[in-house]
């Protein structure tokens, strides 16, 4: 998808990429505040560090003089980073007024932000929140006194499923559960996933998907064990005790043995007549798989790579499996 | 304005000019439907047929009304797999890949919620398949296997010849299909020859510089599958619709002109790549080829430079003039990191940081030169930025945060 990001967003990115004096890349020694945020999901992640001056009697009247970000992101998650330091510094907040600055002042400084980027803006609040905290536990704040609730909303890291609202599968998922929700309106109406551009509502992957997804797993769960397969199939190579269930074209002989005992009859022959022939002439086999009567090979050492090989596994291989284990056996050369 | 450096032809290829110039008379005054029965629109119809003989016999000169026309890859490849699985009512069984296009991936998903089973193969650090894995997927049931020629984002090429010849000689019944939508015009594929067993294969005009809107599948003869398009009589009944005879006419031209510079891509332009790549990994530390180590195309090369993320390099890159793609969420539409890179096992950190520079033709020394030049110090200043770099040591930060991320 092409960048239409606003010339205020591009210069912003680029000086401070470039460092230009004034811009506020990097990290505060000895900060006050110190807040980090990451989301996987959206693959960003800040760093958020201040500096106040500090009021000389009560700590809620220290003054936020510089602030500091390392972002790993997109242009516009730097962007927005910057963007945010600047709000900052310019309005003289305090720790707790910083908090006001809000996603919202952030894409408005930026000259708006195209809707799938909005998200980017929202980390910064949420490393600020997290400085913010970090400092009023250094300078003995107490902010569940102030009315701060800085109860961050938890989403939960995800595929997005709606883009409007930047809602994730798992999220999405786990309030369907939750809520017990059924349609698609109560989910808009609920968490208001789907309720703009609707496009997620049938899309594949999308909620009318995740409510099937969710309510016949969960309609299925009090039920007996889905019935078992009826198709026919092939046991592994390993699989002793698998039921003999041959396949089309090999029909079961009147000696009904195991895939297992088969197997081993392969490998008993491979290794009693096979491999010392090919060994004589310095190469070897390898029995990738057996498939019902099919054995897939792979010739190894001197015979990889002769141009013979193929017939070698065909005429050898295969007519002394015929002729030692069973005359249905044909081999595949891998 | 800057000099264009376009390294994105994996996305999409410029149109030769020897392919606008075929095609321009039948945008124009040859105008006719190759299906009305006067002379001038008999003359079409002979051009269209001659496009498809330019075609099969790229193929290894198969029979020529085994390919048909399409609109894209993408119609290929849905045509392919729902017209196999409606042609074959009783298997329910379908093997594909992790790394698979969308174009593909989201048709097996959409079999999956019908009801049908599919297997999923998963790739190696390097981008390999396991040829045994692939064998012990194989069923009584299996209706068809899908698996890619090379990949769009790595370029790692899979041995389509050999499973397809697994597939057959295991059960002639089994449908193979292979998206070749990469790897036509950069490597030979002879339908008549190693790649015999194939049943169904996909390809687009648009990698291979014809335009976009124009694809091929190829069916071999017998193969059971039904249309999608269903509708008039045109390719046999097999896809209706009016033929699209300038841009068949332009895909034909493209596959020709591709057919006469395959050892060129496999010897200039890889050896651009190459370059590429040697030039770039003694610059930058912390960087990593993904599927270095497997087949690769040519002309294809994925980068994870780690601990950045890959959207605001792509943005750097573009002020500069250079033309290149992510495998970073943020470029992805979907807010999702590259499945590719993901399947092979590129941690998240890298994964963020990938970036694809995939070459043509019509790329220079000079291309390189100016990629060689302006890419270190846009990674350099990324990094600056990045919480997981020390930016004192110039090396990666570490810290439980870190580990975390890189992790997961």
């Amino acid at each position: 998808m092409a960048w239409q990001y606003s010339e205020k967003t591009k210069q912003l990115f680029m000086d401070a990429v470039h460092g230009k004096p004034g811009t506020h890349l990097g990290e505060l020694e000895d900060p006050d505040g110190f807040g980090e945020h990451g989301s996987i999901a959206c693959g960003d992640a800040m760093r958020f560090t201040f500096k106040v001056h500090r009021h000389p009697t009560d700590p809620t009247g220290d003054v936020i003089t510089e602030a500091r970000y390392l972002t790993f992101g997109c242009t516009s998650a730097i962007a927005a980073s910057e963007a945010l330091c600047t709000l900052i510094e310019q309005g003289g907040y305090t720790p707790v007024g910083a908090l006001k600055v809000s996603n919202r002042d952030i894409v408005e400084f930026l000259g708006g932000l195209p809707e799938q980027k909005i998200h980017c803006s929202v980390m910064g609040a949420e490393a600020l929140e997290a400085a913010v905290f970090n400092w009023a536990q250094r300078r003995g704040v107490n902010l569940e006194a102030l009315g701060v609730d800085l109860h961050m909303d938890e989403q939960d890291e995800g595929r997005i499923v709606c883009k409007c609202f930047s809602l994730s599968e798992p999220y999405i998922k786990r309030k369907i559960r939750e809520l017990g929700l059924r349609t698609i309106p109560e989910i808009t109406h609920a968490i208001k996933a789907g309720g703009a551009c609707m496009s997620c509502h049938h899309a594949p992957g999308g909620l009318q998907d995740m409510l099937d997804e969710v309510w016949q797993a969960a309609d299925q769960a009090g039920q007996a064990p889905a019935q078992v397969s009826t198709l026919i199939s092939f046991a592994p190579l390993d699989g002793a005790g698998a039921a003999e269930t041959p396949s089309t074209g090999a029909p079961s002989g009147e000696a009904n043995i195991s895939p297992y005992q088969f197997s081993k009859k392969v490998e008993h022959a491979v290794s009693e007549y096979i491999r010392p022939m090919l060994q004589s002439d310095g190469g070897d086999i390898e029995i990738v798989d057996i498939k019902d009567r099919l054995v897939y090979c792979r010739l190894t050492g001197a015979c990889k790579g002769c141009a013979k090989a193929g017939q070698t596994l065909a005429l050898m291989v295969e007519q002394t499996l015929k002729d030692t284990v069973d005359e249905r056996i044909r081999v595949i050369a891998v | 304005m800057t000099q264009i450096v376009y390294a994105d032809n994996n996305a999409t290829t410029p149109i030769a000019p020897e392919v606008f110039e075929a095609m321009a008379p039948y945008l124009t005054g040859e105008y006719f439907n190759p299906s009305s029965m006067y002379e001038p629109a008999r003359r079409v119809a002979d051009v269209v047929a001659a496009a498809r003989r330019t075609i099969a016999r790229a193929f290894g000169n198969v029979e020529p009304k085994q390919f048909l026309f399409t609109s894209c890859a993408t119609e290929s490849n849905n045509t392919a797999i729902f017209g196999t699985a409606r042609a074959n009512p009783n298997r329910r069984h379908v093997i594909t890949t992790r790394v698979e296009h969308p174009a593909v991936l989201g048709v097996c998903k959409e079999l999956e919620r019908q009801g049908y089973e599919v297997t999923w193969l998963g790739v190696d650090r390097q981008g390999n398949l396991d040829v045994a894995e692939f064998i012990r997927a194989l069923r009584p049931d299996t209706l068809l296997v899908t698996v890619m020629h090379a990949n769009n984002e790595t370029g790692v090429i899979f041995p389509v010849a050999q499973l397809a010849r697994l597939t057959k000689e295991t059960d002639p019944s089994i449908v193979f299909h292979t998206d070749a939508t990469q790897s036509v015009g950069k490597l030979p594929i002879d339908l008549h020859g190693e790649y015999r067993y194939v049943d169904l294969l996909s390809f687009s005009g648009h990698k291979l510089h014809a335009p976009k809107g124009v694809g091929a599948l190829y069916i071999q003869r017998g193969t059971p599958c039904r249309p999608y398009l269903i509708g008039g009589h045109q390719e046999e009944g097999r896809r209706a619709g009016t033929e699209n005879v300038p841009y068949i006419i332009g895909l034909a031209k493209a596959v020709e002109l591709a057919m006469a510079h395959l050892d060129e891509e496999a010897g200039r332009v890889r050896a651009l790549r190459d370059r590429l790549e040697q030039e770039l990994a003694a610059r930058i530390s912390w960087l990593e080829v993904n599927g270095g180590g497997a087949p690769r195309l040519p002309n294809t090369s994925n980068l994870s430079c780690y601990y950045i993320e890959g959207e605001s390099m792509l943005f750097q890159l573009s002020d500069r003039g250079i033309c290149a793609s992510s495998g970073s969420a943020c470029t992805s539409g979907s807010l999702e990191p590259s499945h590719v890179l993901r399947a092979i096992g590129v941690p998240f950190t890298a994964v963020h940081g990938s970036v694809r520079f995939s070459f043509s033709r019509y790329n220079t020394e000079d291309d390189i030169d100016h990629i060689v030049e302006v890419f270190p110090p846009v990674v350099a200043n990324l990094r600056r930025a990045s919480p997981y770099w020390d930016q004192v040591k110039n090396e990666p930060r570490p810290g439980p945060w870190l580990e975390a991320a890189t992790q997961r």
